[in-house]
């Protein structure tokens, strides 16, 4: 161990000075990792702000005390049983009894803790009881605890969260600095990196295998997590796959970016929720508002004095930023009294609901059809579609499917605003620049396989200008017409009858050296 | 202090070797289980090993021969006379000529590993090209030629890829084609002790026969960003059948379109076939 500390004699060169400068730098203490606010969280009236940052620090906690909300459709880790006497009726002892596990109970050994859900001894909400040891055979529990017994039919947890504190530490080492501690997309090394990292507090992920509505699944990101994205920064994490007390790494560290992406779209609903009436820049526009108008009615009621007309009334004063605040402050306390925990509760049921559906079979893109024969006449189908009026592909991904479509040449609008944005060219929902895909290189971000291409097309790229044409526009073997013609555009230029055939790989195929 | 020098220094070189012997039992020596996994890396062993024998014997000669002049001159009386060397012709050529013999040995000695592993003429024949394997910031990602076919230096539509997870037939020289996305990389398999750098622009070919099935732990072991420690990946070396067998079932995941295959569709197509 270094120590931090360290008294040097007065005689201490000057190279003395540097290794103790050294040391201490070494020894500062790293800043706190903690969950960054929205800036639109942080511009909400001070009462407003306070409300939805306890919300959400109740429901999710902080880096260093993760909360594990049962509402939110997370495996936390850990199982859940209800105590069973080994004889009915008989006394339970406060430290050793039977359990009826609801789940297989692999991760139960010394040292896990036990919290209590139901019953005289769930008054804490954390853990109150650790496990000395546990028989599988008779399904026995040994505790150490200063609780009373329980009763028959209490409900425990043993090793909660152990799945979420093992994702957090996967994601603190391998993710963290990319995509930041809250998940922000805005980690120390994201400025340097083109495409920017993945936002997760919007809830929306691109590369999914469902319906245009829906989130993604447990085996999306884990896809993702695995596999990389060619073509950005997101590399794969194939080897990553160490187990610890029953958990793998990519398992958890997916359930730990679920729930972060679940902390970021609560924290932008509510938020949103209350932003329009009770954010400083809110009142401040109302406020300049105010004066506008006053201004006018104040230009009318001269004109009609100056004409003569002396029944014109006089316009009441506009009100100041100050007393918009105050006004704002009364209601404020009244809706966070009265509609906000609803509002709270919707949030978080709307929330956990999506999150539910995406791993729901009904919600994944199935082709009704396999895919179309891959030849010359299916192509010719897609490219037809490709520039058709129907599709317009060629809008955006350009006629010869370079990603130079005239889209890119256009300035867009912001949405819901009538800003454009400063840059030419398309952008996604997190406003970023987002120049359509050369089909044309072969590089595939959500994967390669044909069902990969055929959702992309049928479900669009979520949180881009990427329509779906799905179900609507396009019946699935159109689709897969459009998928062979996408995945022909590589190799166009190398058709056996328009180049002569390439020379085998440089490494020695053929004896050599005879 | 009288002869305590000269016991030391022989103590340090009896220590050292002593530690040395042990080593091995405490895996403080090669990665792995310390063998070399490949026809070539063990001719880089014997190489080290031999150079290892000439450090030693050196090593312990000179403790020896200097353990021997401080505990004589320990001894030594004010009014001996003394020997003195510098400037001793006999002396200057033999230190000069006996290391130069030792260098000259070594350097020709290796020549042969170093012609096998790095000029393209001697490569053991019929070395098939099994992959191109490219290097990016911060991953390996790997292209193999479809079943049956040879490698491409450009992508055909029947390529099978994988990242960060070599596949190879054990028991038969195979090669890769070792390309850089973007910075220099170098690709490390201690295991097998391969080791190349990843140059952007070159396509290098690197060959090996692995001797053993097993997976081989493979790293970047040269600094190429930040993310550098990430580019963890492995090889798998297996028989051929097997070999074989894995890149059909990696093409036919591949070409996967999402529909269920039921029992009755599988049986369908069976029929048709």
């Amino acid at each position: 161990m270094l120590r931090c500390k360290m008294t040097l004699p007065h005689w201490s060169s000057f190279l003395g000075g540097l290794f103790v400068l050294v040391l201490a730098s070494g020894c500062s203490k790293n800043p706190e990792a903690q969950f960054a606010w929205r800036d639109s969280t942080l511009e909400l009236l001070p009462k407003a702000q306070d409300a939805v940052q306890q919300s959400i620090t109740e429901g999710f906690g902080t880096p260093h005390d993760l909360v594990a909300w049962d509402k939110l459709p997370v495996d936390f880790g850990g199982v859940q049983g209800v105590v069973q006497p080994a004889v009915e009726g008989a006394k339970l002892s406060a430290t050793e009894f039977q359990v009826q596990w609801d789940g297989t109970e692999d991760g139960i050994g010394a040292g896990s803790e036990l919290l209590w859900m139901t019953g005289a001894l769930a008054k804490s909400k954390t853990p109150t009881a650790t496990v000395i040891s546990y028989q599988p055979e008779t399904k026995t529990l040994r505790l150490k605890t200063k609780n009373d017994a329980p009763a028959q039919g209490d409900r425990l947890a043993v090793g909660l969260g152990h799945q979420l504190q093992l994702g957090r530490m996967v994601y603190m080492k391998n993710c963290n600095h990319c995509h930041g501690v809250a998940g922000d997309g805005n980690g120390p090394t994201a400025q340097y990196l083109n495409p920017r990292p993945r936002d997760y507090r919007l809830g929306l992920f691109k590369f999914t295998s469902t319906l245009s509505s829906e989130k993604a699944t447990r085996e999306d990101l884990q896809r993702i997590v695995k596999y990389g994205i060619p073509g950005t920064y997101m590399p794969s994490f194939l080897l990553l796959d160490s187990k610890h007390n029953n958990f793998h790494e990519t398992t958890a560290v997916v359930e730990y970016v679920r729930w972060l992406a679940m902390r970021g779209e609560m924290e932008k609903r509510l938020v949103d929720e209350l932003s329009a009436d009770y954010s400083q820049t809110a009142l401040a526009d109302e406020a300049e508002k105010e004066k506008k108008s006053y201004a006018e009615a104040k230009s009318e009621y001269d004109k009609a004095r100056k004409a003569g007309n002396k029944e014109a009334a006089k316009p009441e004063s506009a009100k100041s930023l100050t007393q918009l605040k105050k006004a704002a402050g009364e209601e404020l306390a009244k809706y966070l009294e009265v509609d906000y925990p609803g509002t709270l509760n919707d949030t978080a049921d709307f929330i956990a609901d999506a999150w539910k559906r995406a791993d729901d079979p009904a919600s994944r893109i199935v082709p009704t059809v396999t895919r179309v024969a891959d030849d010359a006449a299916s192509r010719e189908r897609g490219r037809l579609l490709y520039m058709s009026d129907k599709t317009k592909c060629y809008t955006c991904h350009g006629a010869k499917a370079r990603g130079n479509g005239p889209a890119v040449e256009d300035f867009w609008k912001k949405p819901g605003s009538n800003e454009t944005y400063a840059k030419r060219g398309l952008h996604d929902t997190w406003g970023n620049p987002l120049p359509p895909r050369d089909l044309t290189r072969g590089q595939y971000r959500g994967g390669r396989r044909p069902i990969d291409i055929f959702s992309r097309v049928y479900a669009g790229i979520k949180g881009t200008p990427m329509p779906a044409f799905g179900g609507t526009v396009l019946k699935d073997n159109d689709i897969w017409d459009i998928v062979n013609y996408v995945m022909s555009l590589p190799y166009e230029e190398q058709s056996p009858s328009a180049k002569p055939a390439a020379a085998p790989h440089m490494a020695a195929t053929e004896p050599v050296g005879q | 202090m009288g002869r305590f020098w000269a016991i030391f220094f022989i103590l340090a070189a009896v220590v050292t070797v002593g530690f040395s012997a042990i080593g091995p039992e405490f895996r403080w020596w090669f990665p792995g289980d310390g063998l070399a996994h490949s026809t070539l890396g063990k001719k880089i062993d014997d190489l080290f090993y031999l150079i290892l024998i000439i450090v030693s014997v050196t090593y312990v000669g000179t403790h020896i021969v200097l353990g021997y002049v401080l505990w004589r001159g320990a001894g030594i009386q004010k009014s001996d006379k003394v020997w003195f060397s510098h400037g001793s012709h006999a002396l200057e050529v033999i230190w000069t000529i006996v290391p130069s013999g030792i260098l000259l040995f070594i350097a020709f000695y290796q020549m042969d590993v170093w012609r096998n592993y790095r000029v393209k003429a001697y490569f053991p024949k019929k070395t098939a090209a099994v992959a191109e394997v490219t290097a990016r910031q911060f991953e390996w990602r790997i292209r193999y030629p479809a079943p049956g076919k040879i490698l491409q230096p450009r992508p055909q539509p029947d390529d099978i890829y994988t990242v960060n997870d070599i596949r190879v037939p054990a028991g038969q020289p195979v090669s890769i084609s070792l390309r850089s996305d973007d910075v220099q990389h170098a690709i490390f398999v201690p295991g097998l002790r391969v080791k190349q750098d990843a140059v952007p622009g070159l396509v290098i070919p690197v060959w090996f026969e692995v001797t053993d099935t097993g997976t081989y732990d493979m790293v970047c072991a040269e600094l190429c960003g930040w993310g550098h420690y990430k580019m963890k990946a492995q090889v798998v070396a297996s028989s051929e059948e097997e070999f074989e067998a894995w890149k059909v079932n990696a093409a036919k995941e591949q070409s996967y379109d999402g529909v269920p295959q039921t029992p009755e569709a599988v049986a369908a197509k069976a029929d048709d076939e």
